[in-house]
């Protein structure tokens, strides 16, 4: 798998995203609080931390589809509060309805419907660029297979495919390395190497350590609040990690770290 | 055979009679490829008893009874939506308990009526016979409105149903699109009240678009199908119901539950009778199998070093069908 290359890539100045004291509380119990940071264009941040920490609850926030208790996010300098079209999310496990009558070319073409004007059907070009993105996920032989056809890790590509289709400057995933088998894993890596090149920020949720060293720029270590952020050189120190994971065990493998018991 | 075909169209009464039950059978079909792949059939059952009172209060107050049933529907969609609020209650409890006490309130309130069981059954059971000029027209408008609605909205009625997160995350709004279509499905089931009645226009709903559902994959092909399915059910049915003397409801969803039960056995691809039958033919077919449609993560990748993708033999029609 390769790691990302910071010797032709080097992310922006240019904040494209920020967060200022953000909290989010269910009921009486917090689930996030006082994050504070500011993401660039052109970098991949991954989040880690255990399960509970507000990984997904942070990703949701900024997505706008959970509303935050406390703080603000902004976008190119406005603030956000709710989606925004730049602004894309891929979760973790898509609660869709496999049986539903779609082909895999008319999930991609979501992507599309929002830019469309309600009394014209898709055009050919929005029917090319929607094949161009399942062939970047090596998907478009299946554009007339019915979605639930698919296996677990075609059925995230082509969610990968819609993502990419819906053209945003930021890209949050939940877990896009888990679930999926290692062609897949591969495939996210170099999509995130494109996306970020072209100066997309890229956001995304992970348990796996070694992943978050070898692809992205800056770690977040997450656990309710925001513990360390930094690159992964600095962030992945052994006090930050016990602080963020606790008394769960991270054993070190070939120096990379792993963290054990925590995995879904 | 002409005349037992043209015999019926002699009378005015059964001509608008058919067209009546087309238009029923085309807004149904359409408004119940919706309910069926929401996994909404309980609802539609719920909310056309739960709209009785309001039907039966308009028609005592010598009101429009489309009106009295359209608030009766906000009203329980908004209750079902209060009830379930509570943590301890799930939907389909409030549901359960809308509906009966709805149902209820609207026979308490005809049998206090002078013409009650006349009255009563007409509601529950239809009156085809009674179709006016101005009803068809009511039912013309009416069925124009929802059939518009759902094609100027096709796109997020369809992201809405399909993938609730996606269509939440592009600014889509859940609750307002949810309301929208309780309204036109409401629409649907007051339009057919008077054709197949209420107790039977669940069938209407869920029936042609069961069927149709079964004979493809592509979600346009199954709104027309199931419209056509509708229709020409409500057409056969009501033949049989002048020649045989029996209800016009109930015969035009004895019609379509025996074309459901036929596409269930011998379609194409998916009847049971057709698959087991290729099957035999065709045995061994491993390649049914090739895309398992389980949601297991295929487990941790490694195991053979090669993608499942790359072996796939597709026996779906590899042209891109636009």
């Amino acid at each position: 798998m390769d790691s990302v290359d910071r010797t032709t890539h080097q992310p922006g100045d240019r904040t494209r995203l920020a967060v200022d004291q953000l909290g989010v509380h269910f009921g009486n119990r917090s689930a996030l609080e006082g994050i504070s940071a500011t993401f660039r264009a052109g970098e991949t941040v991954s989040l880690l931390g255990p399960n509970g920490a507000g990984k997904s609850t942070l990703l949701r926030v900024i997505a706008g589809v959970l509303p935050a208790t406390h703080g603000s996010v902004r976008l190119d300098g406005r603030p956000i509060a709710g989606p925004h079209p730049a602004v894309v999310y891929v979760p973790q496990r898509s609660s869709v309805d496999w049986t539903f009558p779609v082909s895999v070319l008319d999930v991609v073409l979501m992507a599309r419907s929002s830019r469309r004007s309600r009394f014209i059907p898709f055009t050919g070009d929005d029917r090319k660029r929607a094949l161009a993105a399942l062939d970047q996920v090596g998907m478009r032989q299946f554009a007339p297979i019915q979605i639930g056809q698919l296996s677990g890790g075609q059925q995230q590509r082509v969610f990968l495919a819609r993502a990419l289709l819906q053209d945003g400057d930021v890209y949050l995933l939940d877990e896009p390395f888990s679930g999926v088998d290692v062609p897949t894993q591969d495939l996210v890596v170099s999509l995130f190497d494109g996306l970020r090149r072209s100066g997309r920020t890229i956001v995304y949720a992970t348990h796996d350590l070694a992943q978050a060293i070898k692809s992205s720029d800056r770690i977040f270590l997450l656990n309710r609040r925001l513990i360390a952020a930094g690159p992964p050189t600095e962030t992945m120190t052994a006090g930050n990690l016990r602080a963020t994971f606790g008394g769960q065990a991270i054993v070190p493998i070939d120096g990379g770290l792993i963290a054990l018991g925590d995995n879904p | 055979m002409t005349d037992w075909l043209l015999d019926p169209l002699r009378h005015t009464f059964m001509q608008h009679a058919f067209v009546a039950i087309v238009l029923v059978g085309i807004i149904c079909g359409v408004t119940g490829t919706f309910v069926t792949l929401r996994g909404l059939a309980f609802l539609g059952d719920a909310l056309s008893h739960a709209i009785f009172p309001g039907v039966v209060i308009a028609y005592v107050l010598g009101g429009n009874f489309l009106i009295g049933a359209l608030v009766a529907a906000v009203v329980v969609s908004f209750g079902i939506g209060l009830i379930s609020q509570s943590s301890r209650l799930t939907n389909d409890t409030a549901i359960g308990v809308l509906f009966a006490g709805g149902f209820a309130l609207g026979i308490a309130l005809i049998s206090a009526q002078r013409s009650y069981v006349k009255d009563l059954s007409t509601f529950l059971l239809g009156s085809i016979l009674g179709v006016s000029r101005h009803d068809l027209y009511l039912t013309g408008a009416v069925g124009a409105l929802v059939l518009g609605v759902f094609g100027y909205f096709r796109r997020e009625l369809t992201i809405v149903a399909f993938d609730r997160t996606f269509a939440q995350a592009t600014g889509i709004n859940l609750w307002a699109f949810d309301q929208l279509f309780l309204v036109l499905l409401s629409l649907a089931i007051v339009v057919s009240l008077q054709t197949v009645g209420n107790i039977l226009v669940l069938a209407m709903l869920v029936t042609p678009a069961a069927t149709a559902r079964l004979l493809t994959d592509r979600l346009r092909i199954m709104v027309v199908l199931a419209a056509v399915i509708g229709a020409l059910s409500g057409v056969v049915g009501l033949y049989l119901s002048y020649h045989l003397s029996i209800a016009s409801g109930a015969s035009a969803v004895l019609v379509a539950t025996a074309v459901f039960a036929v596409v269930f056995l011998f379609a194409p691809r998916t009847g049971v009778v057709t698959v087991a039958i290729s099957r035999r033919l065709h045995f061994p077919h491993p390649e049914l199998d090739a895309f398992p449609s389980d949601e297991a993560p295929s487990a941790t990748g490694a195991e053979s070093g090669r993608l499942r993708d790359t072996t796939p033999a597709i026996h779906a029609d590899p042209s891109p069908r636009s």
